[in-house]
């Protein structure tokens, strides 16, 4: 009984699935005004089911040839890209997508089917479909608002780039293939270390970092990432921002780590040896550098918010060249703070949209007089993404940074310490322009003094703001089940 | 490395052939052709058809959805035929499997209905 076994397996996909047709049903019988609330809490009922019933089978689980992946870390990444899906299907049910509303929630579920299966696979051709589902369904809900000149212009922008760095993607995965003869990550971690810096196999990870680093838009691959941000709908964008960085981070994290595992070579100063660490960290520099410098001139806040977000790759790719087991620990939680963060920005950002018609600086003015609660709460987001203490951004970035360094020095070598101090003196200018933000929304006198009646999403953005906030008074709560997941990971790998 | 240089070889070929006969005809446009264009001269040869209008004419958008729709069909002859070639060796939850597979796109055929694409306006 394998199907049945594979079903047991793919639970939580196939209620997704389910609900987006029901919820495409819902769509067709009437007006859709009045199914509205009634389709939203259809989706968050599948999405409660779908979290639920990935803890009823603990069981692990390779199947297919690595196709379909169950173990701890995945089915942690699995309920973060849940929760992220879900904080998103609430921010859109107050959101300017007037038509078309049960295709909106339909593609976000299949959005979401496309990020699970990424966090639950370990096969090449797998990590290309799901990628493809994800990435297809995100490109129609940025270009969602057909009236709106700026939301097509970013589908269309996102769509050419997301298409020719699938297919970046798709050649250097051939290309691995093609040297190795397997599509199985486990299977690719045994090569022998001739095989792993033959020429053609170092192509294979130039392109395949290429398609990835689109997905997580790195410089240079991040041309997309503004303008998606600025011209999507605000819950697309946070989808974007959060959940499929998420399953974009873990699934690069895995591939380097165990399908590259035998070509990391070195980034360490003046070490320099071919292979995806010193990629990984010029990727890293260049974004941290142009991601903060480039944030300094926004006078959009949505813009703002994705070049903070391709810093913040940058600072994340800085985590991964540690290559190590408390590395990529630190990655992991880092992502899905960041994640957490930022979806909670841009929830402020949806509620100030709809009340003042933009999300430029100045529409901040004076919120918090307006509201002062959703104020506190961006307080809370910016500053926990500028890694201030005690908040959750700070120990995160302060652990990627320490666990890196820890990685790299190997007696008097300096290690990475140019790409640390680097993203340190970079991290300093993005305080500036976070600040900014901050300097709208509590010191400048606001526009009008109506005090803003309280948006729907207003109690999920401040539950995130109170997640930040304990999260990094108390960092262990996520922090020991992802070491314990990593660990039991690698011990996982050990095995013959 | 044998290999490559072949490829190369092979790749070199490839250009060159080609470029031959238009090399020829251009020179043999300049050395002995008479200079005389004209209308007639300049025009698209295309079957012997006189062309009419141009290329770049707009056409409904609402042809691409027929053909996406088409598509569903064209996918599902794909996965039946193998599944039905081997129908009688299949335990029963291999038809399930393909049943909640058809489900889907027989789903995906109702649903553009309903949104009226299958009517050509």
């Amino acid at each position: 009984m394998i199907y049945l076994h594979l079903l047991k397996l793919l639970a939580p996909e196939a209620i997704l699935v389910v609900t987006a047709i029901l919820v495409l049903g819902l769509g067709l019988s009437g007006s859709s005004g009045r199914l509205r609330p009634l389709m939203t809490r259809l989706t968050l009922l599948g999405g409660l089911i779908a979290a639920w019933v990935l803890f009823i089978y603990p069981e692990d689980a390779c199947v297919l040839n690595g196709m379909v992946v169950l173990d701890p870390l995945g089915r942690i990444f699995k309920l973060a890209i849940l929760v992220l899906s879900m904080i998103t299907v609430i921010l859109s049910a107050a959101s300017p997508v007037r038509r078309h509303f049960a295709e909106y929630l339909a593609l976000i579920l299949f959005a979401t089917v496309g990020m699970l299966l990424l966090a639950g696979t370990e096969e090449l051709l797998m990590i290309f479909i799901a990628l493809e589902l994800t990435s297809i369904s995100l490109y129609v809900l940025t270009a969602y608002l057909k009236e709106s000149s700026a939301s097509a212009e970013a589908g269309l922008k996102y769509f050419l780039i997301g298409g020719v760095s699938a297919a970046f993607l798709l050649f250097g995965l051939s290309l691995v293939y093609g040297v190795e003869g397997t599509t199985n990550l486990r299977a690719l971690l045994a090569i022998s270390p001739a095989q792993a810096t033959d020429p053609l196999m170092l192509a294979g990870i130039v392109l395949t970092l290429a398609g990835f680093g689109f997905k997580v838009a790195a410089v240079p691959f991040h041309l997309w990432a503004p303008d998606v941000y600025e011209g999507a709908p605000t819950p697309t964008a946070a989808l974007v921002a959060s959940g499929s960085k998420v399953a974009g981070f873990f699934i690069l994290a895995k591939m380097l780590a165990i399908g590259f595992g035998a070509s990391a070579g070195m980034a360490a100063w003046s070490q320099f040896r071919p292979g995806w660490l010193p990629l990984l960290a010029v990727m890293a520099a260049l974004s941290i550098v142009l991601g903060n410098l480039a944030a300094l001139a926004q006078s959009n806040v949505k813009r703002l918010l994705a070049y903070s977000a391709i810093a913040h790759s940058g600072y994340m790719l800085l985590g991964l060249t540690s290559a190590t087991e408390a590395g990529f620990t630190a990655v992991f939680f880092y992502v899905i703070v960041y994640a957490l963060t930022t979806i909670g920005a841009f929830g402020v950002v949806e509620v100030v949209e709809r009340r003042r018609g933009g999300s430029q600086l100045q529409d901040f003015d004076g919120l918090y007089k307006a509201a002062p609660v959703l104020a506190i709460c961006m307080l809370v987001f910016l500053i926990s993404l500028a890694g201030i203490p005690p908040l959750a951004g700070f120990f995160g970035k302060f652990y990627m940074f320490a666990e890196t360094l820890a990685a790299s020095g190997e007696g008097s070598n300096p290690g990475m310490l140019w790409l640390v101090g680097l993203a340190i003196a970079m991290n300093a200018v993005s305080l500036y322009y976070y600040l900014i933000v901050l300097k709208h929304v509590f010191v400048a006198k606001p526009v009008d003094d109506e005090p803003c009646k309280s948006a729907a999403c207003t109690p999920v953005i401040v539950v995130l703001a109170l997640v930040i906030l304990l999260l990094g008074l108390f960092p262990d709560a996520l922090l020991e089940p992802l070491r314990a997941a990593v660990s039991f990971y690698t011990a996982s790998l050990n095995l013959p | 490395m044998n290999d490559y240089l072949l490829l190369c070889i092979f790749l070199a070929i490839a250009i060159v052939f080609p470029l031959i006969p238009l090399a020829l005809a251009w020179l043999w446009a300049f050395f002995f052709s008479p200079g005389k264009p004209g209308k007639d001269k300049g025009a698209i040869y295309e079957c012997g058809i006189e062309s009419t209008g141009a290329a770049q004419v707009q056409f409904q958008s609402h042809y691409y959805l027929y053909a996406l729709v088409f598509l569903i069909f064209d996918v599902e002859t794909i996965f039946l035929l193998p599944f039905a070639a081997a129908f009688l060796k299949l335990p029963i939850a291999a038809f399930l499997a393909m049943m909640v597979f058809l489900l889907l796109l027989v789903e995906g055929l109702v649903w553009a209905w309903a949104k009226g694409i299958l009517q050509w306006k």
